[in-house]
């Protein structure tokens, strides 16, 4: 298993109803394992993993990447600084 | 600062500013960090929070509230810089400054600000890259607050791989 902290922004926050997780993953687990399983375990966020934008450790992440082992995960949807 | 012999000399001496805060944005004091004496030329950009919007979808606006993933915004705002200065190997200084927080009408919220030894060396269009790449690629996102209630602010540019 592979320990990971996930922090949530905006509106992502707002339906998760908490600033970050910490969770369990297995091992190897996607980009897109993550969004099916949070879309499983996390109702609330369901409609909102379709257009997600996914960091891991800062960095921007995509459907095909493996997660590494104790991550820093983001999921947040499109920035709107300025 | 110790020495850093992979760096070219010019990346040494060149002044980058880049940060998320919940302070005035202080542009004297910006401008004076990245004004070198080969200066001569500064391009500001600044952006203010508009409390009466008349284009597309007309409203008033309370405030806005700011939010970042702050230590991930400071290091795209530093591929920013770093992009501008492969662009424009002209560009001397450059600040980069995104206030957040609950702002106000004419509060200012973001500050880009290039420096360059004269103004036609694409000084201009290196403020108006950063700008836009900050609302490409750094994490911020800004909730409206008016009289018909709030909303997220959602931008629509999706990173590519290696942004």
């Amino acid at each position: 298993m592979n320990h990971v902290k996930l922090l949530f922004f905006a509106t992502l926050r707002d339906r998760a109803g908490a600033k970050s997780i910490e969770l369990d993953v297995p091992a190897e687990l996607t980009v897109q394992g993550l969004k099916d399983k949070i879309s499983d375990e996390y109702p609330n966020l369901r409609d909102s993993m379709s257009s997600v934008i996914i960091t891991i450790n800062r960095e921007y992440a995509f459907d095909e990447a493996v997660i590494p082992l104790n991550a820093e995960l983001a999921m947040f949807p499109p920035v709107a600084g300025g | 600062m110790g020495s850093c012999p992979s760096l070219p000399r010019k990346f040494m001496e060149f002044p980058t500013i880049f940060s998320i805060t919940e302070d005035e944005i202080d542009l004297n004091n910006l401008l004076a960090k990245i004004t070198l004496s080969s200066t001569g030329a500064a391009a500001i950009f600044t952006g203010m929070v508009r409390g009466m919007t008349s284009r597309g979808d007309a409203h008033e606006t309370e405030y806005l509230e700011y939010e970042a993933y702050v230590p991930m915004a400071e290091e795209k705002m530093k591929q920013v810089a770093e992009e501008i200065r492969a662009r424009w190997p002209t560009v001397e200084g450059i600040a980069i400054v995104q206030r957040v927080g609950k702002l106000f009408p004419k509060t200012p919220t973001v500050l880009i600000a290039c420096t360059a030894a004269h103004r036609d060396t694409g000084v201009f269009e290196a403020a108006r890259y950063g700008i836009d790449r900050l609302k490409e690629i750094v994490p911020i996102w800004k909730k409206e607050v008016g009289p018909g209630g709030e909303f997220w602010v959602e931008g629509d540019y999706i990173p590519k791989a290696g942004e």
